[in-house]
């Protein structure tokens, strides 16, 4: 059976990659097919390429809508002077699978320094260009827009984190909460595209996948950067990267239930910006900081599993005990992300 | 130098200059022509094995690895970490023209942490591939990072930002992010072209996820030296004031120039190269992603892309130059589109 099925799978993967070949593309795309998706294969249910589509879907749904708010002030679905003028694309809400939402919370950053505004604007119009790409890929398979809490929900996850004063926090109050923010979901994106991509079969969809993950990589590279120029000692904003991180390594862990991480991947899988001790060339002893989330030996970018994201974006709705919670419930999701009918875990 | 330059911008397109010409910054790479080996006839149609593409991938770590040391350190990889493996075809361990190359002098110590941080893990993805890889590991080639004044004479870099002096990314922070900037877009590409190369073994075997997981180390970095272009830029107040954001374009222009098959204009359909911009307002976007300008999606480039990029050279059948005097060790070493 074993066999079989990994015969199988090679197949497919033959298949793709000559398609692929034939069509000219060059990409990641057989990147995405590794050793970790035939262990995820194997333990999750039969998650069609549609399937994976729409999970990157309720999370560019949440990313693009946080973005908007910031630095628009309106959702992505209501256009207004400035998304216009930024040419950030007005998103017609045309996913059907499942049941729609409102978006609650959020407002325009009263931003007062042009580097984080002109990324807060930069990124909401490329997150607005994934929606309305995979809106498009996926077309009637495509889920709607489910129910999103970006108000309350920071809150939420600011104490579970232990930010000081995590109750009375908003990612809208300032630049510098903005950043802590942003900082939630960008690196959560980077490992949910590098994991779920890895389930994909057809060459277009992984062309689209890999292509997405480097710029969401992009969007991390950049919101720590600019957290490290803000606050170089770790005095106050980059400390906070590392209490967010330590929740997210956790809810992570919890959502491997039980089973040892993937090749590459190790416990924690997340960092924040403190700072370590390296070995350069001959020279020892050298004191760096992390603007990138890989892990600490190969300096290969985590990879993680739907359980392991869905468990972080619900707050550790996703998992009790050693078992996967479906739906998956809380936080950004008040109800749940909308999914076909294998549902998601 | 500058009268080369401006004779470059005033007379003949950039891309005939090199293609032509190749002069200060391509005369290894049009030598290489008659000197390069035979290996391109067969690595034009035949599909490589992985250790191939591991060693390919490699190669550029090399490169960037040893630039990113001297930056940081004034020297380069230990020695035990550029040796051959047993079973490989190459033996001889290359060596580094370090030109200019010195730790970067002026930095605070935010920066220097960075700095630190990104050699650290170019050189443990040196490690990483020469693991994965055992004995078939290729040792270092000989690598040029004197290639940086060339290559910015070609990109007409030289003018714009310093004046008739030379460019030399090892003389100041803003210097080493324009160099940096010359490879990180670069490795983000070169790695989404190069694995869908991978077989179907090495997928399983883990090297594909690796991959993925290298290519968005290299995107983190790209971030990095995008937005610390872009945020010096905006401290400045503008593109006069500090001029290597400028400089940092016409990299992009240069290679948009060499990298044959996606040679559009930077920042429009059909090129995988983005501009970065210079935000004047709190209502302007900035431009620190490079990718699709229609749908966000980031780019990847060939081997052969990749090769005219580190070789300075937009000339089909050229098997070293540039950055690598020698060429890389590969079967894939020379161009062939």
């Amino acid at each position: 059976m074993a066999d079989q099925e990994t015969q199988l799978l090679d197949e497919i993967i033959a298949t793709s990659r000559r398609k692929m070949f034939s069509l000219g593309v060059s990409s990641l795309a057989a990147l995405v097919v590794g050793a970790n998706a035939l262990q995820a294969k194997a333990a999750t249910p039969a998650y069609t390429d549609a399937d994976i589509l729409n999970f990157a879907l309720n999370l560019e749904y949440l990313e693009a809508n946080f973005y908007y708010l910031a630095a628009f002030g309106t959702t992505i679905n209501i256009a207004n002077a400035a998304s216009t003028a930024a040419g950030a694309p007005l998103i017609a809400l045309s996913g059907t699978v499942g049941t729609a939402g409102a978006v609650s919370g959020g407002s325009k950053v009263p931003f007062t320094t042009i580097p984080v505004a002109s990324y807060a604007i930069e990124t909401a119009v490329e997150e607005g260009k994934h929606v309305q790409l995979l809106l498009t890929a996926l077309g009637s398979s495509a889920v709607a827009q489910p129910a999103i809490n970006l108000g309350t929900s920071f809150q939420t996850l600011a104490t579970a984190a232990k930010i000081p004063g995590g109750s009375g926090f908003s990612p809208y109050a300032s630049d510098d909460t903005f950043l802590v923010g942003a900082y939630v979901f960008e690196d959560v994106g980077v490992t949910a595209y590098h994991g779920a991509a890895s389930l994909l079969t057809v060459p277009a969809n992984l062309v689209t996948a890999s292509g997405i993950l480097a710029v969401e990589a992009y969007h991390a590279g950049l919101i720590r950067t600019t957290i490290n120029y803000i606050d170089p000692t770790g005095a106050t904003i980059a400390s906070y990267t590392n209490l967010i991180s330590t929740l997210r390594a956790s809810l992570s862990q919890a959502g491997l239930l039980g089973v040892a991480p993937s090749a590459y991947d190790t416990n924690p899988d997340d960092f924040g910006l403190a700072t370590f001790s390296v070995s350069l060339g001959s020279e020892a002893g050298a004191t760096a900081t992390r603007i990138t989330d890989a892990d600490a030996t190969n300096v290969i970018a985590f990879a993680r599993n739907t359980t392991q994201v869905l468990n972080i974006v619900t707050g550790g709705g996703a998992v009790s005990g050693t078992a996967a919670v479906s739906p998956a419930l809380g936080v950004f999701f008040p109800a749940g992300m909308n999914a076909g009918p294998n549902g998601f875990k | 130098m500058a009268n080369l330059s401006s004779f470059i911008n005033r007379s003949v397109s950039r891309r005939k200059f090199i293609a032509g010409v190749g002069a200060g910054a391509g005369a290894v790479a049009v030598l290489g022509v008659a000197g390069c080996n035979d290996s391109s006839s067969s690595s034009a149609t035949t599909l490589t094995n992985d250790e191939d593409i591991l060693n390919f991938a490699l190669n550029l770590e090399y490169l960037e690895a040893s630039f990113y040391l001297y930056a940081a350190t004034g020297a380069g990889l230990k020695s035990s970490d550029m040796i051959p493996g047993s079973a490989s075809s190459y033996q001889t361990v290359g060596t580094v023209t370090p030109g200019n190359a010195a730790a970067v002098p002026g930095l605070t110590s935010a920066q220097q942490q960075i700095l630190t941080e990104i050699a650290f893990e170019e050189q443990a993805h040196v490690r990483f591939l020469r693991s994965a890889l055992g004995s078939a590991a290729v040792p270092m080639p000989n690598i040029d990072l004197s290639f940086f004044g060339p290559l910015a004479v070609a990109a007409a870099i030289t003018t714009a930002a310093t004046g008739a002096g030379s460019f030399n990314p090892f003389s100041s922070f803003d210097y080493f992010l324009v160099g940096a900037f010359i490879f990180e877009d670069v490795g983000v590409t070169a790695y989404s072209g190069a694995a869908p190369l991978i077989s179907s073994a090495g997928v399983a075997a883990g090297y594909l996820t690796a991959a993925a997981g290298i290519l968005a180390v290299e995107a983190y970095h790209a971030g990095y030296i995008r937005t610390s272009l872009t945020g010096r830029a905006i401290a400045a107040g503008s593109a006069a004031a500090y001029p290597y954001l400028g400089a940092a374009n016409l990299v992009a222009d240069l290679r948009a120039t060499l990298t044959v098959g996606d040679s559009a204009a930077p920042s429009t359909a059909g090129s995988v190269e983005t501009l970065l911009t210079l935000p004047a307002s709190l209502t302007a976007p900035s431009a620190i992603v490079a990718a699709s300008p229609s749908n966000a999606v980031g780019f990847s480039r060939t081997v052969n892309q990749v090769l005219h990029v580190v070789y300075g050279s937009p000339t089909v059948g050229v098997g070293k130059g540039g950055f690598f005097p020698n060429g890389i060790n590969s079967p894939l070493a020379t161009t062939t589109a």
